[in-house]
C-alpha cells in the first residue's frame, strides 16, 4: 500500500525508521489500569511482530504503547506537539532517551524549541496518522484528541481499529462509536497484524511476547473478586451492598488482596489489576 | 470622699482586673476620666452623666475624677459603665460598695443596664479570684448564673442598683445552679437520612470513636455536607465542663441565646472557603475575637472544597490542631483561645470534580489534577488520620427507603469506645504520639508484620505507618477488643491517604 513519506519534519534518532509496517497507538491521557495494559501488550507485541509502533509521548496510553514497543525489542517512533528539543511532558525525558537509545526517533512538524500549545496538538495528531498505515484507538472518552488522530486516518485512507471496552466506562465512549462505525475490532495484536496484511517473517511467533511482558489476571481465592473489573472501579460501599459484609471487613479484605497485588486502587474505588505475567517481572 | 469598685475586662477567655476608683472633691464642677481609656470607654462620661440624671439622681456638682487603674493597661469597651457610674454615686454619698463585689453592665441614657458580652467568661474568672458577688446586667443573668460559688445580682437599671446598695430595696440574687443535663435531642441530621455511603459512614464512626480527623474526597453532589453534618449526631453529648467551654467562646461574641445559655449538642461550623485568616483562626484589631476555630471547640470544623482555601488559612491550623488551642497576638495583647475540634474536610477529586465518576467523565488535564492534589498535600494532611472516598450514590438507591443505621445506636458505640480508651490511656487514640501508642496499643505479632509488610511494599512513611496503626487502635476499640488484630490493620490501611501524601 503506498504511503507518502511525510516531509519536512525535524527529528532526532533514527529517521526515517527501517522500512516496516508503521501503527499507531493512540488514547486518553489519563486511561483505566484496563487500557493501560492494552496499549503496553498491543505495543509489545506489535513491536516484537516488526511493526514500527507511532504513538504521541503523552501521558496515559501513549506512554504505555512506547513502553510496551521498549519491552518487545522493537522499534518506536513519537510525534511531537512540540520542537524535537523539548520533551513534553518534563517527566517522559526518559522515556524519549529510551526510544533514542533503542534506535527509534522523536519526531516534529514545529520548529525546535516550539512550546506546548493546545492548538498543536490536532495538528500532531494528523501527522500521526499519516505517518502510519493504520491508527488504533484504545481508549477515548467522547471528543478526545484520539478520535481527531482515527479521523485524520479516514481522510488520509488509514485503516482505523478500536480496542472494545466496558459499556459502563465514559473511556470506552470514543472506541466503542469507531467500531459501531465500521473500525475494526481490535482483542489482540493478530487483529491488527490481519488487517495489515503483514507478511510475518520476522518472527515465528510473533504472538508469544518474550519473557517479562504482557498481562495475565489477577489470581487470588478471595470471593470479592468475582465482583471487580479491570476497567471500571467498583468502591468499596456498592461492593459491601453487593456481598452483604460489614464494610469494614469488605475494606480489610481488598486492603489484604492489595497486599497480595490482586486488587488496586483506582478513581475512588478498587479495580482488579492486571498482573505483568512472565519470568522477570 | 473616695469610692473604689472593681470590674474586670475580658482578654481572650481570662479576665484583668481594673479597680474603678472616684473621688468627689470640692471645686469647679468637672469630670475627669483617667486611665488609659480608649475612645469607646471615654464616651462613658456622657452616658454615665445622663443615666445618672435620668435615674432619678442629680449628677453630683462637684470635682469628679475617675480613675481607671492599673493605669498602664489600655481599656476598651462599654462594660465599664456602670462601675463608672456606680463609684460616682457611692464616693459622692459617702458609701462603700460591698466587699468582694464586682460590677459589668452598659447603662442606656435612661439609666437601664444593658447586655455586655462575655458574662460568663467574666464571672468564672471573678470567682476562680475570690469574689462573693457579682452586678451583671438583668439579660446576661442566666449565663452568669451557671457559676457557683458566687451571688449574681441581676441588675435592670442604675435605680435599682443604687436601692440594692443603700439597703432600701434589696435585689434578690439569682439562684446559682449548674444546668439541667437534657437527653440529648435528637440532632438536625440523622445517618438514618443518608442513602447508602457505608464506607463513609464507617469512617465517621471510628472518626468519632478516635477522635480522629477526617478528609472526604467526591464529586460535587455526593452527600459529603450531609455525612459531615450528622458526626455531631453521632458524637457524645458535651459534659458539663465542655458545655461551659463552649458557652463562654459563645459568651465573648455575644452569641449566648438568652432562654437556653447553655447546649449540649455539639458545635458544628462550616465557614465558607472565602474565609480569611482572621475569621477562621481569630484576629481583629486590638484584642483578638475567636474565629471558626475557636467556635467548633469541642465539635466539629467543616471545610468543604478543601482545595479552593488559601494555602496560608489552612497552614495556620496546623498548630491548633496540635495544641487544642491558639494563641493569637495582636496589638492590644496576646490572647488564647480554646480550638480542640474535630476536622472533617471534604474535596472534590479534581477542579473539575469528576475524575472517577462512573458517568461523567473528567475534564480536567492531568497537570491541573496534579497541581490541584499538591495543594491538599503536605503538612495539613499529615494530621488527617483518615481518608475515605465518597461517591455519587445510584439514583436507583436515592428513590428507596434508605436502610442505614440511625446515628443512636452508632452513638453508643461511639461512646463506649471512648471510655475505653480514657480508661486506658485518659485521651482518644487520635492524640497518641508514637511512644505512647507502643505502650498502649501493642500491635499483635501478625497485625505487627502486615503493617510492615505494607510499609515495605508500599513505600508507607513513618507518619503513614503510626496514622493507620492509631485507627486500627480505634478500629479494635469499636470492637471492644483489647488486641489489635490483623483485620483491625487492614481496615486502617484502606482508609490511607493519597499515596502521595502518605
Amino acid at each position: 500500500m503506498p504511503r507518502p513519506e511525510v516531509a519536512g519534519l525535524r527529528s532526532r534518532g533514527r529517521w526515517p525508521p527501517p522500512a516496516g509496517p508503521r501503527v499507531a497507538l493512540v488514547g486518553s491521557r489519563r486511561p483505566s489500569p484496563y487500557g493501560e495494559a492494552v496499549a503496553e501488550q498491543l505495543g509489545c507485541h506489535l513491536a516484537a511482530a516488526g511493526v514500527i509502533v507511532i504513538s504521541g509521548l503523552a501521558l496515559g496510553i501513549d506512554a504505555a504503547a512506547h513502553r510496551g514497543a521498549l519491552n518487545g525489542g522493537g522499534t518506536t517512533v513519537a510525534v511531537m506537539g512540540t520542537g524535537v528539543d523539548l520533551v513534553y511532558p518534563a517527566a517522559h525525558s526518559r522515556l524519549a532517551e529510551d526510544i533514542l537509545a533503542s534506535g527509534g526517533a522523536l519526531v516534529s512538524q514545529f520548529a525546535d524549541g516550539t512550546q506546548p500549545r493546545r492548538g498543536n496538538f490536532p495538528a500532531r495528531n494528523w501527522t500521526m496518522a499519516a505517518l502510519s498505515d493504520a491508527v488504533v484507538v484504545v481508549e477515548a472518552a467522547e471528543g478526545s484528541g484520539a478520535l481527531i488522530t482515527a479521523q485524520a486516518a479516514l481522510e488520509l485512507d488509514r485503516e482505523v481499529l478500536a480496542v472494545p471496552g466496558s459499556i459502563f466506562s465514559p473511556l470506552s465512549v470514543g472506541a466503542h462509536g469507531l467500531i459501531r462505525d465500521g473500525a475494526g475490532l481490535v482483542q489482540n495484536a493478530r487483529d491488527v497484524l490481519a488487517v495489515l496484511g503483514v507478511q510475518l517473517e520476522v518472527l515465528d511467533d510473533p504472538l508469544k511476547p518474550p519473557p517479562g511482558v504482557g498481562f495475565e489476571p489477577a489470581r487470588a481465592r478471595d470471593g470479592l473478586l468475582i465482583h471487580l473489573s479491570e476497567a471500571m472501579a467498583v468502591s468499596v460501599a456498592e461492593l459491601a451492598r453487593k456481598v452483604r459484609l460489614p464494610v469494614a471487613e469488605v475494606l480489610g479484605r481488598l486492603t489484604s488482596l492489595e497486599l497480595e497485588g490482586a486488587v488496586r486502587r483506582h478513581a475512588g474505588g478498587y479495580v482488579k489489576a492486571l498482573r505483568r505475567g512472565g519470568g522477570r517481572a | 470622699m473616695l469610692a473604689s469598685v472593681d470590674s474586670c475586662l475580658l482578654a481572650g477567655m481570662e479576665g484583668r482586673l481594673v479597680e474603678v476608683q472616684a473621688d468627689a472633691a470640692n471645686g469647679d464642677p468637672h469630670f475627669f476620666l483617667v486611665g488609659l481609656a480608649s475612645a469607646s470607654v471615654k464616651e462613658a462620661r456622657d452616658r454615665v452623666r445622663s443615666a445618672i440624671r435620668n435615674s432619678g439622681m442629680r449628677f453630683p456638682q462637684r470635682r469628679l475624677t475617675v480613675n481607671l487603674a492599673p493605669p498602664e493597661m489600655r481599656k476598651e469597651g462599654s462594660c465599664l459603665d456602670l462601675p463608672i457610674a456606680v463609684a460616682i454615686l457611692l464616693a459622692h454619698q459617702g458609701l462603700k460598695p460591698p466587699p468582694r463585689s464586682a460590677f459589668l453592665g452598659e447603662l442606656a441614657l435612661d439609666g437601664t443596664v444593658r447586655h455586655v458580652d462575655g458574662v460568663l467568661v467574666a464571672a468564672r474568672w471573678l470567682r476562680r479570684r475570690g469574689y462573693e458577688q457579682i452586678f451583671v446586667p438583668h439579660a446576661d443573668a442566666g449565663e452568669a448564673g451557671f457559676v457557683d460559688g458566687i451571688d449574681v445580682i441581676p441588675c435592670l437599671d442604675l435605680a435599682g442598683v443604687m436601692r440594692h446598695l443603700t439597703g432600701v430595696e434589696p435585689i434578690p440574687a439569682v439562684l446559682t445552679r449548674p444546668p439541667d443535663v437534657e437527653p440529648l435531642r435528637s440532632t438536625e441530621h440523622d445517618l438514618a437520612e443518608v442513602h447508602g455511603q457505608e464506607e463513609a459512614r464507617r469512617a465517621l464512626e471510628i472518626a468519632a470513636a478516635g477522635g480522629h480527623h477526617v478528609l472526604m474526597s467526591g464529586p460535587p453532589g455526593a452527600g459529603k455536607t450531609m455525612l459531615a453534618r450528622c458526626l455531631p449526631g453521632i458524637l457524645p453529648p458535651l459534659e458539663l465542663g465542655e458545655a461551659l467551654e463552649v458557652a463562654q467562646v459563645r459568651s465573648l461574641l455575644g452569641e449566648l441565646p438568652p432562654g437556653r445559655p447553655v447546649d449540649w449538642v455539639r458545635p458544628f461550623r462550616a465557614p465558607h472557603h472565602g474565609i480569611s485568616l482572621a475569621g477562621l483562626i481569630g484576629g481583629g484589631s486590638g484584642l483578638a475575637n475567636p474565629g471558626e476555630i475557636s467556635r467548633s471547640h469541642h465539635g466539629v470544623l467543616f471545610l468543604d472544597e478543601l482545595a479552593e482555601f488559601q494555602s496560608t488559612v489552612l497552614q495556620a491550623l496546623r498548630q491548633p490542631m496540635e495544641a487544642g488551642r491558639v494563641a493569637i497576638t495582636r496589638s492590644g495583647g496576646s490572647v488564647v483561645y480554646p480550638a480542640r475540634f474535630t476536622l472533617v474536610a471534604a474535596t472534590n477529586p479534581c477542579p473539575c470534580g469528576w475524575a472517577g465518576d462512573v458517568r461523567r467523565a473528567c475534564r480536567c488535564t492531568p497537570a491541573a489534577i496534579d497541581s490541584y492534589q499538591r495543594k491538599l498535600s503536605g503538612p495539613l494532611l499529615d494530621r488527617i488520620d483518615l481518608k475515605v472516598n465518597v461517591r455519587r450514590v445510584p439514583p436507583a438507591l436515592l428513590a428507596s427507603e434508605p436502610v442505614g443505621e440511625a446515628s443512636e445506636p452508632v452513638r453508643e458505640r461511639v461512646i463506649a469506645a471512648r471510655r475505653r480508651q480514657h480508661e486506658r490511656q485518659g485521651c482518644l487514640n487520635a492524640m497518641l504520639k508514637p511512644a505512647r501508642l507502643r505502650a498502649h496499643a501493642s500491635l499483635e505479632p501478625s497485625s505487627r508484620r502486615t503493617l510492615e509488610r505494607w510499609a515495605d511494599q508500599q513505600g508507607l512513611s513513618a507518619r503513614g505507618f503510626h496514622r493507620a496503626w492509631r485507627v486500627a487502635r480505634t478500629a479494635a476499640d469499636l470492637d471492644a477488643s483489647e488486641r489489635i488484630d490483623d483485620r483491625h490493620v487492614l481496615e486502617a490501611l484502606g482508609y490511607r491517604l493519597h499515596d502521595a501524601a502518605a
